[in-house]
């Protein structure tokens, strides 16, 4: 009777000695080893990996850092400032972070201004919708409204009003994901520093847009006319502003009949 | 006296509030194979609960000695030898309930129930608290399975324990039995639990806020 | 065994009898990681990797120890041993020499002990008493069924996450209904009939 408990007990305990021998040795054996630079750099990092500086993750970036490989180091738009400080301290070099950009929804076209081509009885989701001849406002550049870009931002920096998606700038990081899964692509990136934006991208000409929509961009050419700094222009048949140019003067939101242009303060 | 009522909070926890099943949504394999019938998941149940019971015993007894590394690799042995112990039990006095889990018992090892209750309570807490955890939320598994197999005896077979219920001009659903079944089952079953929660969070609210109205007056 | 038996055995894991529609192995993961397609896919990676081994390693463990000392009850236990242990050098392995395959795993690997799918996986090769092979391409078929299963399943969850359900459905019912009813089309494979 001692034999059964014994062997068992034995055999056991000997399966789970060598186990443990071979995870003890395998763990020596295929240890890596981590650069020490690379985890600073890594805990320094917002972890969106959102992909904004090129490479696969911030895991991958701060690697990069690490090695000497990464040919800028400013290229966190998430982190912004604080980051690109610290990713300096910690390489010992002096980093100075890009421009600050914001996402901004090139539509104006909210229930109250666009027309509709049908009534849309589906999936709350753009992506879907966008696939029914483009969604249901009349303006084939139009926003869906349906918020498949709010529920894709982490930072809760879009919401959709009264049928249109806006964002907020001040929770903006750039990351850009809402700039991907728009179905449309009128989601564009604006310097956070720019007071002034078009906010339409309407491919079709003045006519046409008239009876799409209340307050889409006409092309009558009043901004161009308006602007001094020559910072705005017309491309397929809406505004466009160039802000390397701009100086945000004000004027052509001042002359335009549609109310197309907006500015940070409304 | 203070040991009574934490007694009585703990079964209330483990088979209503944190119930392993209905509320935590852990031990779904078990809960979906075993619920063609109403035996099958009693003696399921109580196989888990017996399983659970020791295994929270045990871990409470031994874990100051446990180092943290091989944590939950020796909790997971500890179960799988109080799983072949009922295993071997059910197959000498409970055969046709052994022949009818198959698979299943042991499968109660991988159970997650048992591995979270252990590594949530058991290694954390005294033995007998741990023991009445483990008796709460076998209680509530068994509770849970026994819902789900009643509906699915009840409207697939027609019998509820093996007693005809309605005679043999009932057609039954034999959808509910099979494993498409399963899951409209238990996902019908969870949405009367959620609808009871949603029912039950209104009215605390509502009560919140008519006890604000009565406080400004 | 013949090769043909073989095909049917692997062909059976993945369709007729599929490790979740059909048996409820590994619903739990199936249920948890199903979210997006991306994730779902790695795990179905991970599970395949890890059951096509562990039922080479489980059957040579029952085959060559406890068979010869009569501990064939114990097998539960010896297993879960195995399972547990194997996923641990996996893990080391994988982070040393494949760390992309590492990174993509992520959280999965170690989740996988758990899993019942692969504990069943090398139990039922004792059961229907396969030989070496056999029980490695039924663990690897049955893995290839599971992928199947939950990467089909998360594109289903995609959709319902833009659904609109009465407010008691919504989430974990929801979820169990749509894969009821997937399992109701693939209980239509039932029929086969390989003789």
């Amino acid at each position: 009777m001692f034999k059964e408990i014994i062997i068992p007990i034995a055999i056991f305990a000997g399966l789970g000695l060598v186990f443990g021998i071979i995870l003890a040795v395998a763990s020596k054996i295929f240890s890596v080893k981590r650069d020490e630079k690379a985890e600073k750099i890594d805990d320094v990092l917002p972890h969106a990996n959102c992909g904004a500086c090129g490479y696969s993750g911030c895991a991958a970036y701060a690697e990069a850092i690490a090695k000497g490989e990464a040919k800028e180091l400013n290229l966190c738009t998430v982190g912004g400032e604080p980051v690109a400080k610290h990713i300096g301290e910690i390489m010992g070099v002096d980093v100075v972070a890009k421009k600050r950009y914001v996402a901004r929804v090139m539509c104006s076209g909210s229930n109250q201004y666009s027309k509709k081509k049908y009534a849309y009885h589906g999936t709350a989701d753009c992506l879907s919708a966008a696939r029914l001849s483009g969604g249901d406002k009349m303006c084939p550049n139009a926003c869906i409204g349906l918020g498949s870009c709010v529920s894709v931002c982490k930072y809760h920096a879009l919401s959709v009003i009264d049928g249109v998606a806006v964002v907020n700038p001040e929770n903006c990081v750039a990351c850009r994901a809402c700039v991907d899964i728009c179905p449309k692509n009128i989601i564009q990136m604006v310097p956070y520093d720019s007071n002034f934006w078009v906010c339409c991208v309407s491919a079709e000409n003045g006519p046409m847009t008239r009876e799409h929509c209340d307050t889409g961009c006409i092309s009558c050419r009043l901004c161009v006319k308006a602007c001094e700094y020559d910072a705005i222009s017309i491309n397929d048949f809406h505004a466009t502003i160039d802000y390397n140019k701009c100086v945000s003067c004000g004027k052509c939101m001042a002359v335009c009949p549609r109310h197309i242009i907006h500015t940070k303060k409304s | 006296m203070k040991g009574n009522h934490d007694f009585i909070e703990q079964m209330k926890n483990g088979t209503i509030t944190n119930n392993p099943i209905f509320v935590q949504l852990l031990g779904m394999c078990p809960t979906l194979a075993v619920t063609t019938s109403v035996k099958n998941a009693v003696g399921m149940g109580v196989a888990a609960t017996a399983v659970l019971i020791c295994s929270n015993v045990f871990i409470s007894l031994v874990r100051k000695f446990i180092p943290k590394q091989v944590r939950i690799a020796s909790f997971i042995v500890i179960i799988s030898g109080f799983v072949t112990a009922v295993e071997l039990m059910m197959k000498a006095y409970f055969y046709d309930l052994y022949a009818s889990l198959g698979i299943f018992i042991p499968l109660i090892v991988v159970n997650c129930i048992i591995l979270a209750r252990a590594e949530a309570f058991a290694s954390r807490n005294k033995v007998l608290p741990s023991a009445i955890d483990g008796l709460s939320m076998g209680l509530g598994f068994t509770f849970a399975l026994i819902v789900v197999g009643s509906v699915r005896e009840i409207i697939g077979n027609g019998t509820f324990l093996g007693y005809e219920l309605f005679g043999s001009s009932y057609q039954p659903a034999i959808i509910f039995v099979l494993p498409a079944g399963a899951f409209l089952t238990l996902g019908f079953v969870i949405a009367v639990v959620q609808k009871i929660k949603n029912i039950s969070a209104d009215r605390a609210v509502a009560q919140e806020s008519a006890i604000k109205e009565a406080d400004k007056k | 065994m013949s090769i043909s038996t073989v095909l049917i055995i692997m062909f059976t894991a993945i369709i007729t009898e599929n490790f979740i529609f059909s048996k409820f192995y590994g619903c739990c993961p199936f249920l948890g990681v199903s979210d997006k397609p991306s994730t779902a896919l790695g795990m179905g990676m991970a599970v395949t990797f890890v059951m096509t081994l562990s039922n080479g390693v489980t059957w040579i463990i029952y085959h060559a120890l406890l068979e010869r000392f009569n501990l064939e009850y114990l097998k539960t236990v010896a297993f879960i041993l195995v399972i547990a242990a194997l996923v641990q050098f996996i893990e080391m392995f994988l982070r040393k020499f494949v760390p992309a395959l590492y990174n993509a795993l992520g959280i999965y690997l170690p989740l996988i002990t758990t899993n019942c799918a692969v504990l069943s996986a090398a139990l039922l090769d004792v059961q229907n008493e396969y030989n070496f092979i056999t029980s490695i391409c039924f663990g690897f078929a049955a893995a290839l069924g599971f992928t199947l299963a939950i990467v089909v399943f998360a594109g289903v969850r995609a959709r319902l996450d833009v659904a609109d359900p009465p407010k008691a459905f919504k989430g974990f019912p929801l979820t169990l209904i749509a894969a009821g009813l997937l399992a109701m089309a693939f209980s239509g494979f039932s029929g086969i009939n390989f003789s």
